[in-house]
């Protein structure tokens, strides 16, 4: 679910693209965030804290505290709160700690 | 509060409360241990905590194999109910000149005579096993001991003091040593911020701040503090092979060092020329200088944040061996600094060593040859494979 209308706001999205999520298409826009495009797709779960392995969400939401680590496109530990989707993007859940590319 | 001791000793970090817990062993635990702050509030607390048996003089080598040991049962050893988080991921050490690669041979003869099990490890198939990612660029040979590794610099230390405590040592902090009192040639004991306690045994184990103590009395001892700066990386999983962290990565020609905490994160410092200066400010320089380097041998921790960074002192003496220096000036006073910038890995052997001393026990090793005359008469204790 999407704000169309804002008395204040104005959205500029921009051209709407199509994203993968755990191998799952999604759609979004150019000018959302990932976390923000998961969110209107009703998606809540990023990932699983790395000592516990309990459910992590979006927290901050501005790219401080870490809470929605996801693996996007191969690299660990990506804040998608403040990256911009884009088409054909693989974001993947983190299980637990994030693993190096090599 | 009591005001008279047998001995006070200067010093929280891991060899005073060390060398209290020795003492306190060997009967001698009428002890006050005075910090000026908290426990391992020193360079203890700033250190990268590795435990290394691959060294190249026959000195550092028992030191550290004898101290390994300890580590190895440290809990038991202290009574201490909690973990000191020994983990031994090993030692790769890097060597990148021909010149380097000799000095390794010559280092392992001194480490199989010691019965340490370090080897050759080699550059095809071989070191892949160890760190799967390293670039092996300009390599000439590496060397690999599974024993060595790293352990907690705080619950170390902790340990001791709390298992001197239980033998009755006083342990004092936040208070301030500002006077090494001595008459007639004799110490009398120490003036601090809460008053003055007494002691026919001064211990100095003041790390970089030892030498202005000592020095009150008369004592030079040519050991200076220089800072050496740390960074820490987000934890990930295991870059080991076969989902192990990753050994500690060293090199003494390039001079760096790096491993993998089994938190995740990824420590590492490099060594840098710096002014005699009790500063431990942190710079964004070294992030820069320190990242080129490691990512050089590492390209793989190219992607990684880096999310921390601290600096601290090592107390550097002129060949890089510690000094124990039993005063010519004060009778009683015993000052034991330039450990160089790898004093916790030798604290556990050293801190018997000074203890057997103390309590007129037999020792394998000649504690003499610690005093700082060696720097007039020349018998310096070289140590080949520092960083």
């Amino acid at each position: 679910m999407r704000i169309e209308e804002h008395p204040i706001l104005k959205f500029d999205r921009g051209k709407k693209i199509t994203f993968y999520y755990n191998g799952e298409k999604i759609e979004g826009y150019e000018n959302e965030t990932v976390a923000e495009a998961l969110h209107a797709a009703g998606i809540r779960r990023l990932g699983y804290s790395p000592e516990l392995h309990r459910p992590r969400g979006l927290f901050c939401a501005i790219g401080n505290c870490s809470s929605c680590f996801m693996t996007v496109n191969g690299e660990p530990n990506v804040r998608v709160c403040v990256l911009k989707c884009a088409e054909g993007m693989q974001v993947e859940e983190q299980q637990s700690k994030g693993v190096v590319k090599i | 509060m009591k005001k008279a001791y047998d001995v006070i000793i200067i010093g929280g970090g891991i060899v005073g409360c060390a060398v209290a817990f020795e003492l306190a062993k060997r009967g001698r635990s009428d002890i006050l241990l005075i910090d000026k702050e908290y426990l391992s509030s020193g360079a203890t607390g700033r250190c990268g905590a590795g435990i290394r048996q691959q060294w190249g003089s026959m000195l550092n080598a028992t030191l550290a194999v004898e101290s390994t040991h300890i580590f190895e049962t440290l809990e038991d050893y202290t009574g201490y109910d909690r973990s000191c988080g020994l983990n031994q991921s090993g030692y790769l050490l890097l060597a990148y000149t021909e010149k380097e690669w000799e000095q390794f041979q010559e280092n392992l003869a001194v480490q199989h005579s010691l019965g340490v099990d370090s080897f050759t490890v080699g550059l095809d198939e071989n070191i892949y096993q160890y760190v799967p990612h390293i670039n092996t660029a300009g390599l000439y040979g590496a060397t690999f001991c599974q024993k060595d590794g790293h352990a907690d610099p705080f619950h170390c230390t902790f340990a001791y003091a709390q298992g001197a405590k239980k033998m009755g040592v006083d342990i004092l902090t936040y208070t301030h040593v500002d006077q090494i009192l001595a008459e007639q040639g004799k110490v009398k004991g120490v003036l601090t911020d809460q008053g003055e306690f007494s002691a026919n045994t001064i211990i100095n184990c003041a790390g970089g701040w030892a030498p202005g103590l000592a020095a009150q009395v008369g004592d030079e001892i040519p050991v200076f503090p220089e800072r050496h700066q740390i960074m820490v990386t987000e934890p990930v999983a295991p870059l080991g092979a076969d989902g192990k962290y990753m050994p500690m990565v060293m090199s003494f020609s390039r001079k760096f060092y790096v491993q993998q905490t089994p938190h995740g994160s990824l420590i590492m410092g490099i060594g840098e020329t710096e002014p005699i200066s009790f500063n431990i400010n942190s710079t964004w320089q070294f992030l820069e200088k320190c990242s080129k380097v490691v990512t050089d041998t590492l390209p793989a921790l190219k992607e990684l944040r880096i999310v921390r960074q601290w600096a601290g002192h090592y107390d550097m003496s002129p060949d890089r061996s510690p000094v124990i220096e039993f005063s010519p000036h004060a009778e009683g006073l015993v000052t034991i600094c330039g450990f160089s910038g790898h004093g916790f890995m030798v604290a556990p052997r050293t801190a018997i060593l000074v203890a057997n001393a103390l309590c007129g026990e037999d020792d394998s090793i000649d504690i003499k040859m610690f005093a700082s005359s060696r720097f007039q008469s020349g018998k310096l204790l070289l140590e080949p494979s520092v960083v």
